[in-house]
Formats: structure tokens, sequence, C-alpha cells
């Protein structure tokens, strides 16, 4: 189970800025810290364990959220009807 | 993004401009839709309605920019405009009023710091969506946003009519608040497993 986690002994165990490390991780994550967004990874993956197991949990939640949210199916004939709607505007 | 209108298309440019640019991005909208409806036929009436604002708004959409950021602001405005409104649901509290009084201090980490990566990954797909139904229609609305369909902050910002530091903000609260809904589920795949095996 730990192994799972990731856990490293070069990593300490707890984050003194909670709050703002997240924060900034989720930031880093929506792709809005490109140019320093790299190396403040770095940093926190190597040598937070909170920090390392958040940014995985957020990377997880956001794969999955992608991937099984996104397919409601489209009815039948929508896409036909607003042709149809527009064409023929009353 | 603005309603003022830029140029005069011609027929000819109007159904290019319908086809080309408004019509691929109707999977997505359904999509954004169903989940702030929860219902087909009204998610079928609110896409509808927005394609005939955008068509009828055309000339202010300017060609070459942001079509998918256009169109998922008529579908919010015509979702809060006409559809909130008549929801059999009770009003839910306008989140953007009481927002102000939270901070993100008040953000408890602790309450989910055991969830984990792998947990969520073995989730099935109806617990995924769910936990992303049970937000408040103004959480489950920037988490569509960002991490269904990839909108920057900035595009956030226009879309919703809020400034971009109230996305942020509002962001990482939704995420928080999903994540406490997950580790419930988690929670109970765990030590709820034999039950569903009787």
């Amino acid at each position: 189970m730990e192994n799972n986690n990731g856990s490293s002994p070069d990593r300490k165990l707890q984050c003194s800025d909670v709050s703002k490390c997240f924060q900034l991780l989720e930031r880093i994550l929506d792709g809005e810290l490109v140019e320093e967004g790299e190396e403040i990874l770095q940093v926190k993956l190597d040598k937070c364990q909170p920090c390392f197991a958040h940014f995985h949990l957020e990377q997880a939640i956001r794969e999955v959220l992608k991937t099984k949210c996104t397919k409601q199916p489209l009815p039948d004939k929508l896409a036909e009807s607003i042709r149809q709607m527009i064409q023929d505007p009353r | 993004m603005s309603e003022v209108q830029r140029r005069k298309y011609s027929q000819e440019e109007r159904s290019a401009v319908f086809d080309g640019e408004f019509m691929p991005h109707i999977d997505s909208m359904y999509n954004f839709a169903f989940r702030l409806t929860f219902d087909e036929d009204d998610a079928k009436d609110l896409v509808q309605d927005t394609y005939m604002k955008a068509f009828r708004f055309i000339n202010s959409f300017e060609q070459g920019t942001n079509a998918k950021a256009w169109l998922f602001r008529i579908l919010k405005n015509s979702f809060i405009n006409d559809y909130r409104k008549r929801s059999k649901k009770p009003a839910t509290v306008d989140y953007q009023e009481v927002e102000t009084f939270y901070n993100s201090d008040d953000v408890d980490y602790q309450s989910t710091s055991d969830l984990r990566a792998e947990s969520v990954r073995d989730m099935l797909g109806d617990e995924i969506s769910n936990a992303l139904n049970g937000l408040a229609v103004d959480f489950r609305t920037v988490i569509i946003l960002a991490d269904l369909e990839g909108f920057t902050y900035e595009e956030m910002s226009k879309i919703l009519d809020i400034p971009i530091g109230t996305v942020r903000s509002r962001l990482h609260r939704a995420r928080h608040l999903l994540k406490d809904i997950l580790k419930g589920y988690a929670q109970s795949m765990g030590y709820g497993r034999y039950e569903e095996e009787e």
C-alpha cells in the first residue's frame, strides 16, 4: 500500500503551507503556469510527500472526469433539426 | 465575446461559419447542457435554443475567434435565464453572493488527505459522474469547463462573467468538494464490498 502511494524517504511528510502549495499545483495542472510550472513542480514532487500525493490525485481525477464524463450520446436528429431550424427560421 | 455587431456576413458566409465553426462543438454543448439540466429533453431544447441564438447573433461573432467559448457563454446564459428559473428543484443559493465570505484557508485539506489516486482510477464511470452531478451548479460548471472541456481560466472568466481570481478560487473549492464526495465512495468501496457480494 505504501509503495503504491509512491512514498520516498527523501520527501518530508508534512507540508508547511498546504493551502498555497495545493492551489499552485492545481494551477500547474490546469496549464496556467507554463513557464515557471515545470521547475516548481520538480521541487515539490521531489521534496514533499503531501504535494506528491495531491498532485497525483488531482491528475487522476482530471483523467477520470475527461474519460468518463464526456460521452453523453447526442440524441438522434438533434444536429439535423438544428440545421432545419436555421434554414427555416420562424 | 461582446454582442456588438462586428460585421455583416453574406448568406453563404453565415452557413459556412455555422457549419464550420459552430456545429463541430455540438457534442460538447449537449454534454454541458445535460450536466446542467440532468434531463435529456431539457438539454436538447437548451442546445437548440443556443444554436438558434448563435445564428440570430452571428454578426456579433468574429470569424476565427474562439467559437466554442462564445457558444458556451450563450448556453450558460440561456440556462440561467430560461431553465434555472423554471426548474422544479428548489432554488439553490447563488454561490457568487456568499463566495466572498470564504477564502481558501477554510478548505479542510485533512478531510480528503487519505483519498488515493489509485482508488479514483478504480471507480466506475457512474460513480465519477454522480460525484460531479452531486456538486451545486456553480461548482459543477467550473469543473465541466476546466476538466471536461479544457477551457483556460481566461476563457472561463469570459464565459461566466466573473474575474479570473474568482474562477481560480471557485475551481479550487469545487475540486475539494468533489474529492470529499469521491472519498465517501472510496470508503464504501473499501468497507462495503462484502455486502454487495452477498
